[in-house]
């Protein structure tokens, strides 16, 4: 939090008391739990702890992260204060505030720091200094991505942790860089940055990208936030020019592929409903929106609300579908639909062929059984949660459009929604018990929904 | 392929439709009314057609030859024609001012859907409401032949791998059988619909209405003579006798063979049958707190009624109403849209995913959780006291996603007509679950007939598509099923 309180001092504004505040409690709550641990062992690291680790740190950062928003007096109430900032640490980008520009600057910038550092996972860059403390770390990534796991670029995971951070600052330097070229001043460059390349969406502007209504800053976004939800190992790849890796991964083509699919479809049928003047005023609001969902940012440059209802539905799909393993982005992630498509296709061949023995592919290698039962079940989940989500909203009170759209958006980490939670509003009038749903499913959705699910069976807690 | 002999059963079939006209004829006749000639032509038609196919196969007796790919055509073609033919009285007699109209009111009826485009039912003559209702009742039939004996045949979304033994059947040969079979289960659907139209004649009812809704009822489709469906009657009595036949509609019959049989444990003793009854039981309990709550009704014993009959009606895919329940609170219109996807037991008139199917799925899920603690252990599941093999669950999987993605396009189809957004996606969920009617402007007190045309062919294929579970007609338009 030094670097927000850095600027709450150049900005010479209140909140730096809050932000005081927030860090001694923050070391506080820190030292107590280190003495707790002190003793232990850490060559011991086993699949469960390496859950708990990951749900817990989350959690554990979003209560601390949200002191300086509670203190501050930025929100009314803890639960507020609590969305905000898991909606950071889990890079959704959904907020309550109703007016981002009445905030303090320091407030904001902590805001959009909390994207930044949730983006590569508190436990990557942990992967960077805990090794020093001599403690496993296989298992803690696992913990991280219990999916589909990319090929490992390096065999130690100190070094895989750093290449990664490497290509996060790179992409973070080179967003900034070029943003600024553009005009835009140090702070919005910056906190545009970290909700792009951690596919977070916070904006410090009202009206998120959309208030400046420049295709240069439009497009710059759109190509980084498209670059943020490839997987970053191939971004790796490509840093030391080898571009083979991209132009193979099936993953990425079919992301490639909905991306151009579904602008060209939402820039279709803005132009049939006059809803923009010119074709590339409609390319480039299509491909924005359609980048920044898919990717779960959440930037917005038009009121898609106005939009006609297909592309609204095909938004409300792709927020379902997310971006690629190994990215920042949330939803299921393409490579799991990959699989899941393979698989649909597999049985119809077999319902035809019952003797036959199909077997699916990805990246040239086969699926095995394991791995495609933990993709199936995964499906079975996310739909679980997702309707158990829609249950509680519509409970609460909330109509059908905005209960749908807004856990499907938390859930997958998009941040707007739909309904009453659009583009143009914020989470703010939620009832208090929604915005701790909201929060869950946000945590839920951004590790996996296992890390989260199982801290809540007794089996994980039995020896 | 053998073309000849699928066109040689399909001429049975659309024979059996056009002779059923026959009731109607009769009816219309006792009514004295200017339908007749409607029928009769319908009738005239349909058996020309009939004869048509017959004479293409006429030399083509060799039923062993039938193979998956036949099965298929004969399935999904008998099903389509059926409502060619079921929709020919409709468009001529004008009860509808359209051919799409009337396609659409048949193939509702023969999907067991209940979806109507009539805006006002009570004013056309009864023959064609009779129709209507026989519509449903023939569909029914084939539905119970289809999803016991042919469908384990073909192989489809993984349920044959877990099906109900029938006592005194094995599965191996399916056409000695077959004939055997469906004369049973026939036998227990006719009990049924006559047992339903009894109670209804003791409760009142004249003997047009207790027929056309016990047909309505026992193959779970939907469709009224009556404007205001069962609620009309504003009878406690006629409403738990529904809810009662409902609810046993949406069993499997195999199960009520076995019952009749002297087994007393027969439906306790089936897991989807006690998870259909679970889900029944909370979604009840749920909608009536939420009713109590809300303050809409002033008695228990009435807020009890209504939910317990919407609930049974929305999971068995029936679609009679006794409220609006489009002014309950929205989180039970979302329970009910659930509802429309998880559907009844296998082997019973219900649409929907099936709880079988529900069962499978939740369990796979589980060992997906159980298996990130223990990641050496193995990931299998129980279904009916057997261990699942990793084809049924690949299977039932599959259907699952197949699902969703045919409900995903046909939301997005709507959308793209311009219906709003509840619309589209009820109309979606209500159609390939063959429930009927959904939310916003197709709720139960509306109808479909203000949907656009294109809107109502593609409702109709997804009628066709949930109710002949999927593959059947994904895979008659697949380029795989064709090659030699």
């Amino acid at each position: 939090m030094a670097w927000p309180l850095g600027w709450a001092a150049w900005d010479g504004s209140d909140d730096i008391s809050a932000f005081l505040l927030s860090i001694a409690a923050g070391l506080a709550v820190s030292a107590v739990l280190f003495l707790a641990g002190k003793n232990a062992d850490y060559e011991n690291l086993g699949v469960k702890d390496g859950f708990l680790v990951v749900s817990l740190a989350w959690i554990g950062a979003s209560l601390i992260g949200a002191l300086p928003f509670y203190f501050g007096g930025t929100v009314p109430t803890f639960a507020d204060a609590f969305f905000e900032s898991s909606s950071g640490f889990t890079t959704t980008g959904a907020s309550v505030l109703s007016d981002i520009e009445a905030v303090p600057r320091g407030i904001l910038f902590w805001r959009s720091l909390t994207h930044w550092l949730g983006g590569m996972g508190i436990i990557v860059l942990s992967l960077a200094i805990l090794p020093f403390l001599r403690i496993g770390g296989m298992e803690l990534f696992k913990a991280e991505v219990p999916g589909p796991i990319p090929e490992k670029i390096t065999p130690r995971i100190q070094q895989t942790a750093l290449y990664l951070w490497g290509v996060y600052a790179f992409l973070t330097a080179a967003e900034t860089a070029l943003l600024l070229l553009g005009g835009m001043n140090l702070f919005e460059a910056l906190t545009h940055t970290f909700g792009t390349v951690a596919t977070g969406g916070f904006s410090p502007l009202n009206r998120s990208v959309g208030q400046y209504g420049s295709a240069y800053f439009d497009w710059i976004i759109t190509v980084f936030m498209f670059l943020s939800g490839v997987n970053f190992v191939l971004h790796y790849r490509m840093l030391r020019m080898d571009f083979r890796p991209l132009a193979r991964d099936e993953e990425f083509r079919l992301y490639l592929w909905i991306v151009l699919g579904c602008t060209a479809v939402v820039t279709a049928v803005l132009l049939f409903g006059g809803r923009y003047g010119s074709i590339t005023e409609a390319v480039r609001h299509s491909a924005f929106q359609v980048v920044s969902i898919i990717t779960t940012t959440g930037f917005v440059t038009a009121d898609f609300e106005l939009w006609p209802l297909l592309t609204r539905v095909i938004l409300l799909l792709l927020m379902f579908a997310g971006a690629c393993a190994g990215s920042t982005g949330g939803g299921m992630k393409i490579l799991r639909l990959l699989i899941l498509g393979r698989h649909t296709r597999a049985e119809l061949k077999r319902v035809l062929h019952p003797s036959a023995v199909v077997s699916i592919k990805v990246g040239g290698k086969a699926v095995n059984e394991g791995i495609l039962s933990s993709v199936t079940s995964f499906l079975i989940l996310y739909v679980a949660v997702f309707v158990g989500g829609v249950f509680f909203i519509t409970s609460i009170g909330m109509d059908m459009e905005s209960a749908i759209s807004g856990v499907a958006a938390t859930l997958g980490n998009v941040g707007p929604g739909l309904g009453s939670l659009g583009p143009t509003d914020n989470y703010g009038s939620v009832p208090e018990a929604g915005k701790w749903a909201f929060s869950f499913l946000m945590l839920t959705g951004r590790l996996e929904l296992y890390t989260m699910i199982l801290l809540f069976l007794p089996e994980t807690w039995r020896k | 392929m053998n073309g000849f002999l699928v066109a040689k059963v399909l001429s049975f079939i659309t024979g059996i439709v056009s002779v059923s006209m026959i009731w109607p004829i009769l009816w219309a006749h006792l009514d004295g009314g200017g339908e007749v000639r409607s029928f009769v032509v319908s009738m005239v038609l349909g058996l020309t057609f009939s004869g048509l196919l017959f004479a293409a196969g006429r030399h083509h007796s060799d039923y062993k030859s039938v193979g998956i790919r036949d099965a298929f055509a004969v399935v999904s073609l008998s099903w389509v024609f059926a409502s060619v033919i079921g929709a020919l009285p409709y468009y001529i007699y004008g009860m509808t001012p359209t051919f799409t109209d009337a396609f659409f009111e048949a193939m509702s009826g023969f999907t067991t859907t209940g979806a109507s485009i009539l805006t006002d039912i009570e004013i056309h003559p009864k023959s064609l409401l009779f129709w209507r209702g026989m519509t449903h009742w023939i569909g029914g039939m084939g539905i119970i032949v289809l999803s016991l004996a042919i469908l384990p045949f073909i192989g489809v979304g993984g349920v044959h791998l877990f099906k109900a033994e029938v006592p005194g059947f094995g599965l191996e040969k399916i056409t000695p059988r077959l004939h055997q079979m469906a004369t049973r289960l026939w036998g227990i659907y006719f009990g049924l619909t006559a047992a339903q139209t009894l109670l209804l004649l003791l409760g009142g009812v004249n003997l047009f209405e207790a027929l056309t809704h016990s047909f309505s009822t026992i193959a779970t489709g939907g469709l009224s003579p009556l404007n205001k469906s069962i609620s009309h009657y504003n009878s406690p009595y006629v409403e738990w006798v529904t809810t009662f036949f409902m609810f046993f509609s949406g069993v499997n019959f195999v199960l009520h063979y076995r019952f009749l049989l002297r087994q007393p444990g027969a439906y306790r003793g089936d897991e989807e049958f006690r998870l259909y009854t679970a889900i029944v039981l909370f979604s009840i309990l749920f909608t009536a707190a939420v009713l109590l709550s809300g303050g809409y009704y002033g008695s228990i014993e009435e807020t009890v009624r209504y939910s317990a009959f919407q609930v049974v009606s929305v999971i068995t895919s029936t679609g009679f109403f006794t409220a609006d329940y489009e002014l309950w609170p929205v989180s039970v219109h979302f329970l009910f849209i659930l509802l429309m996807f998880a559907g009844g037991c296998t082997g019973s008139t219900a649409g929907g995913i099936k709880s079988l199917r529900v069962l499978a799925l939740a369990r796979h899920a589980r060992a997906g959780l159980a298996s990130c603690l223990h990641p050496q252990g193995l990931f299998q599941i129980k279904i009916r006291g057997k261990t699942a093999s990793s084809n049924a669950v690949a299977s039932v999987t599959a259907f699952f996603i197949l699902y969703l993605v045919v409900f995903i396009a046909g939301t997005l189809f709507m959308a793209a007509l311009g219906v709003d957004f509840v619309t589209a996606v009820s109309s979606a969920a209500a159609s390939i679950g063959n429930t009927g009617p959904g939310f916003g402007t197709v709720g139960p007190t509306d109808n479909f007939f203000h949907i656009p045309a294109a809107g109502k062919w593609v409702l109709s294929f997804l009628m066709l598509l949930g109710r002949l579970e999927l593959y059947t007609m994904i895979l008659l338009f697949a380029r795989g099923t064709w090659k030699k």
